[in-house]
């Protein structure tokens, strides 16, 4: 079922998602991404961007259509193999996610500790993710204790600390400050710059125009525009 | 599993047992319970069965006889029965013992016998056992078609009413065991559900990282085990000084009471109960997890 040495690591054909209550979230969605790729997913609150995302991780199963995500043919993959595609992406939320009674350290740890890797790999990988996050110093903090882009750098660190081939983010920014937020977006570029696929839900048009990557726009659960380096598009 | 990674599971179950004390004090209970009724039931049940079966055993064929046979003809027809499959014992009564009895019997009304003039009526017979009590219909149908024999008679009713009734028992045991089961699980998934619906956040994180479904499965298992385990410890401590005390009282009254034998019993019930603590708190929590896997 994995061919891990495929160029597009995201594989789109004819997707469609009708949920139950009859709502078309996504309509004949064509889309390949290819590794080390950096893409946004814009348009509207309700366009279909998380039904995007959620498939990606599987989450949802499409009502038609080919979905192939690092190499793991969606439709057909077997619920025990689940564990290894959600291995081989990094997830990242709006609303961080993190658990309130770990340390940051643990926070981190804890993505490593439940795919049981060993003691050894855990302390060396968590410090080294720390490090590129900037939160060193505050490992032994609980998130109660940090501001909101804190906690996203450590829902990040968390994300990218087991070595995903992807990062999946819907709305990382979405809670934050326009300041705050450009921390992030420098994190992500610096994690793409090594050669990781970011995928990124986001509705901030200023992060989008600045960065000039490539952006799919949805609208209404259709692909309205799918360019390799652009801007928003229209005004929010 | 890797050693380390029971470490972490054995830590997560002491966590939440100490940080739900009070439900799993309440769920260690309801298994006690539980397990203490259907130990209760167990134990009427098999003591009923084993006091049926007694009944059962004492049930006989009598055969009757034809008068015109020979002293030859019928020690044929004894060696005959003697062979047939089944047949515990044979004892011949002779007429005259038969009158004897009938006196006996009689008591006080034995002059109800002197209009017979001292002529006895009664035919020669033999008292039959049979090893199993569901054989009396069918052998002594077979006994009748031998040679020199007039009739072969049982208490029918006895034992027809009897098989009844110990089916009945056996149903009805049976039902109360399964329904009791099934509410001990129910019980003990809504203690589990608990913990589980306060972890959800963490189970739901630990399946987007990729942990697979019996990784996380595995403590509130284990959290279950052991509740059912101490739940089904307590119950058969409970059970035993019950069954000893009752039994005591029974012999007290009734000497030949047919009791089951105390051993190897309680050694059954011991292991019976204990995995059934067991298995009530891994259910449980496998049913209470299930919803919260599919993320
Ligand atoms: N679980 C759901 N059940 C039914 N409809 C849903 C569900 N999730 C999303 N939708 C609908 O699908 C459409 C797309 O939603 P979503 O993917 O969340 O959009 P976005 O993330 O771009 O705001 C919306 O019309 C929304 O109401
Ligand atoms: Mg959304």
């Amino acid at each position: 079922m994995k061919s891990p040495n495929e160029i597009n690591i995201i594989k789109m054909k004819d997707i469609s998602m009708v949920y139950d209550n009859g709502a078309i979230a996504l309509d004949k969605v064509n889309i390949n991404i290819t590794r080390g790729e950096f893409v946004f997913i814009v348009g509207t609150s309700g366009a279909g961007k998380s039904t995007f995302i959620k498939l990606l991780l599987r989450e949802i199963l499409p009502t038609s259509g080919l979905l192939v995500v690092n190499g793991y043919n969606i439709n057909n993959m077997s619920t025990r193999e689940l564990p290894y595609l959600r291995r081989s992406l990094g997830v990242i939320f709006q609303d961080y996610r993190l658990l309130p009674n770990k340390t940051v350290y643990e926070n981190v740890a804890f993505a490593m500790r439940v795919i049981e890797s060993p003691r050894r790999l855990i302390l060396r990988s968590v410090n080294s993710v720390l490090d590129i996050v900037g939160l060193r110093e505050k490992y032994k903090c609980f998130p109660s204790q940090l501001s909101g882009g804190e906690q996203q750098r450590v829902a990040i660190a968390r994300a990218i600390v087991n070595n995903p081939s992807v990062i999946i983010a819907d709305e990382p920014t979405g809670n934050l400050d326009p300041e705050t937020s450009w921390e992030i977006m420098d994190i992500f570029q610096r994690i793409n710059a090594v050669g990781t696929t970011i995928v990124m839900a986001t509705h901030d048009k200023t992060i989008v125009d600045t960065m000039q990557k490539r952006v799919i726009a949805i609208e209404n659960g259709r692909i309205i525009r799918d360019e390799a380096s652009g801007g928003y598009g229209y005004e929010t | 599993m890797k050693l380390k990674t029971s470490e972490y599971f054995i830590k997560e179950v002491a966590t939440s047992l100490k940080r739900n004390n009070w439900m799993s004090l309440a769920s260690i209970g309801t298994v006690t319970i539980s397990l203490f009724i259907l130990g209760m039931f167990l134990m009427i049940v098999v003591n009923l069965d084993r006091m049926a079966s007694t009944l059962e055993s004492q049930v006989q064929i009598s055969v009757y006889l034809k008068d015109d046979i020979s002293q030859k003809q019928s020690e044929e027809l004894k060696e005959k029965l003697e062979a047939m499959q089944g047949i515990d014992s044979v004892a011949y009564i002779s007429k005259e013992k038969a009158m004897e009895r009938f006196q006996e019997r009689l008591g006080d009304q034995k002059y109800l016998l002197d209009s017979l003039d001292s002529t006895n009526p009664l035919p020669n017979a033999y008292e039959i056992t049979v090893k199993n009590p569901q054989m009396v219909k069918t052998a002594s149908k077979e006994i009748e078609k031998l040679p020199g024999v007039d009739t072969a008679v049982y208490a029918q009713d006895v034992v027809e009413h009897l098989f009844d009734l110990t089916q009945l028992i056996r149903s009805i045991g049976l039902a109360i065991i399964i329904f009791m089961f099934g509410a001990t699980i129910f019980i003990i998934s809504n203690t589990i559900r608990l913990t589980v619906f306060a972890r959800r956040k963490e189970i739901a994180i630990m399946k987007y990282v990729g942990a697979t479904d019996w990784f996380i499965r595995w403590p509130f298992l284990l959290e279950g085990v052991v509740l059912g385990f101490i739940g089904g410890s307590v119950a058969i401590i409970l059970l035993r000084l019950s069954y000893l005390a009752l039994t005591q009282k029974i012999y007290d009254m009734m000497t030949f009471f047919p009791l089951i034998p105390l051993y190897p019993f309680l050694t059954y019930m011991t292991i019976a109960i204990i995995f059934s603590g067991i298995i009530i708190g891994a259910l449980g929590s496998v049913i209470s997890i299930k919803r919260y896997l599919k993320v």
